[in-house]
């Protein structure tokens, strides 16, 4: 045998090893993510119960959502969550991180014991926080010290069952209100609101952790030369540290919103879409719909939902990632 | 400025472990004290049946908390130890094979990671039914055996590992598999293990595919076995309480000893941007 042959055959031997260490991920990723898309785009031209045979409808399942009003109202809802929701969560997780990083004795104790209720499982959480939104519960009792204090009282609101809008609430205050038909004016519930708290304290701490990695690449010469040019640590903040943070908040954010929008979890658990559809989410009407909770199975309408969300998170996290990078050329 | 703040940690602390401490201690009340308006601190008195009755609650046909600990636990392990076993053969081809179609795969691989969940769920929920799967552990362990993170995570982490030591190896008349057995997976303890405790509390967090995939009470986790259990006795709040802490405690235990290659895992899952 000649060296260019056993050379080509060494090759052919690395390939076929190179294949069967990925056969694994290649089956799976074959079946669950090539042929589960291709599927959802099939099931999402029929109309299907599951238990008759498909019938084709074209694309009547997205013109039946986009007519839809618990569809509409569900996006609506979804865009209050996510925009809040990730304004607030990033916004705190940098705020965590900055104070966590400094050298301070018991940094570690600090760090380890701020990321433990990101641990827990939705369920627990959900449980925690139903409990303390009881009209009789630790919530209600904060409120009505804090109105004590300022010399008010407190009527105890049963939170996860208060569909009141924001808006709703501003304007009454001012003596008006928003007609009841007039449901996309509402602004978040109350209720949608006091998820929005839930979701935002256990995501928090885990991209605080994220943030806190990035502040570690940060050469300390930046600092050291900005001290020597007199600048305070309030200016090296939004000089240095915010400007360095950028890529990794661009992840944040997009990450953030790509959790927000495909929210399930709560929903299910505390309120399954009431009080007055305020906590409808997309993904929820998707799994009510596929399983035939409130009706006959419509699996092709659920896929059909599934894609236009896939859709709109594609075109929001594509947005997202061009406005953040365009900024960060700016510096 | 330290003293300042070591207040703003405390305050964080507060806000974070409050309602921890809350339902710790509500557990031990009884069903009424645990609603009463206006709420207290400290259980009247400290009942610690509460934790014995929620521990030896009988839903028949086998629906008992140990069983759901014990499905909860298998699942978390098993999917685990196949996330390692898997994404790490994948890795190793990765970082150090060279195949024809490599950057192809690797780059399909990257952008698979940004595509959102929910596509899948509906497809998957019916290929999972025609297949009969629903009802089996297999609709939650076939999908969750190996995943474009854990091979992106992997890889980088060998790429890491100096070569010289294959070589030599591969000098002597070294196959594939025993560089990858005796080389690669004895010099990766961390990152495997990393990957392993990801993947542990993310099944063991697991909603949705349990509450889709399992209906029979004796396959179910501890995840829907608690919403169940919280929506058949709403009124007893203390019982539902001590459900929620025998569902955080394991994976608080685990988190606290690990804590590091918590830390580890989600920094590097921060390394993707």
């Amino acid at each position: 045998m000649n060296k260019q042959a056993s050379l080509s055959k060494m090759r052919k031997v690395e390939e076929r090893a190179a294949y069967l260490f990925l056969s694994p991920y290649l089956i799976m990723t074959i079946v669950f993510t090539v042929g589960m898309i291709l599927f959802a785009l099939y099931i999402s031209l029929h109309s299907w119960n599951l238990f008759q045979s498909p019938e084709f409808v074209g694309l009547d399942n997205y013109f039946k959502a986009f007519r839809s009003e618990d569809f509409l109202r569900g996006f609506l809802n979804i865009t209050w969550y996510t925009l809040l929701v990730v304004f607030f969560q990033t916004f705190i997780a940098v705020f965590m991180a900055v104070v966590l990083f400094k050298p301070i004795p018991g940094k570690q104790f600090f760090r380890t014991f701020f990321y433990a209720p990101s641990v827990t499982s939705s369920v627990v959480i959900s449980m925690i926080f139903w409990w303390m939104y009881l009209k009789t519960g630790y919530v209600n009792l904060l409120m009505s010290k804090v109105a004590g204090i300022f010399g008010g009282e407190w009527n105890a609101v049963e939170w996860l069952n208060n569909p009141t809008g924001l808006f709703q609430l501003i304007a009454r205050a001012f003596g008006g209100d928003i007609a009841f038909a007039q449901w996309y004016l509402h602004g978040p519930s109350v209720t949608w609101m006091a998820l929005m708290v839930q979701a935002v304290y256990t995501t928090s701490p885990t991209f605080m952790i994220m943030f806190l990695a990035a502040l570690v690449n940060i050469p300390p010469s930046l600092y050291e030369s900005a001290s020597i040019d007199g600048a305070n640590s309030w200016k090296q903040f939004w000089k240095i540290t915010l400007p360095m943070l950028r890529p990794i908040m661009l992840l944040v954010v997009v990450l953030g919103t790509m959790g927000c929008i495909q929210m399930f979890d709560y929903v299910k658990i505390m309120t399954a879409g009431g009080p007055l559809g305020t906590t409808l989410t997309p993904v929820y009407q998707i799994y009510t719909e596929t399983l035939g909770i409130n009706g006959p199975i419509r699996a092709g309408y659920g896929a059909a939902m599934a894609f236009i969300l896939a859709v709109v998170i594609f075109v929001f996290t594509y947005i997202q990632r061009k406005f953040i990078e365009e900024k960060t050329e700016l510096y | 400025m330290l003293i300042l703040r070591y207040l703003i940690l405390a305050a964080i602390s507060v806000i974070l472990f409050t309602p921890f401490i809350l339902s710790f201690l509500g557990t031990f009340k009884t069903n009424i004290e645990i609603i009463s308006w206006p709420p207290k601190f400290f259980p009247a008195n400290w009942l610690w049946k509460n934790w014995l009755d929620t521990w030896t609650t009988d839903l028949g046909r086998g629906g008992t908390f140990p069983r759901w600990l014990f499905n909860t636990a298998f699942l978390a392990v098993l999917t685990g130890t196949l996330q390692v076993l898997f994404c790490a053969m994948g890795g190793y081809a990765f970082a150090r094979l060279k195949f024809r179609g490599k950057n192809i795969i690797f780059t399909f691989m990257l952008s698979s990671m940004m595509l959102p969940g929910i596509v899948s769920l509906v497809p998957k929920y019916v290929f999972m039914a025609k297949i009969h799967l629903i009802n089996t552990y297999w609709a939650l362990i076939l999908p969750g055996a190996v995943d474009a993170f854990g091979i992106f995570l992997l890889t980088q982490y060998f790429k890491s590992i100096p070569g010289e030591l294959e070589d030599a190896c591969k000098i002597d008349g070294a196959s594939y598999l025993d560089i990858f057995r005796n080389v690669i997976i004895p010099l990766s303890g961390p990152a495997l293990l990393t990957l392993f405790i990801l993947k542990f509390q993310s099944m063991w967090n697991n909603f949705m595919e349990a509450l889709l995939y399992l209906s029979k009470v004796s396959m179910w986790t501890l995840n829907v076995a608690l919403m169940t259990f919280q929506q058949q006795y709403q009124t007893k709040w203390n019982l539902t309480l001590v459900g929620a802490m025998f569902n955080a405690f394991p994976v608080l235990l685990l988190f606290f000893i690990f804590s590091k290659y918590y830390m580890e895992g989600v920094s590097y899952s921060g390394l993707k941007g």
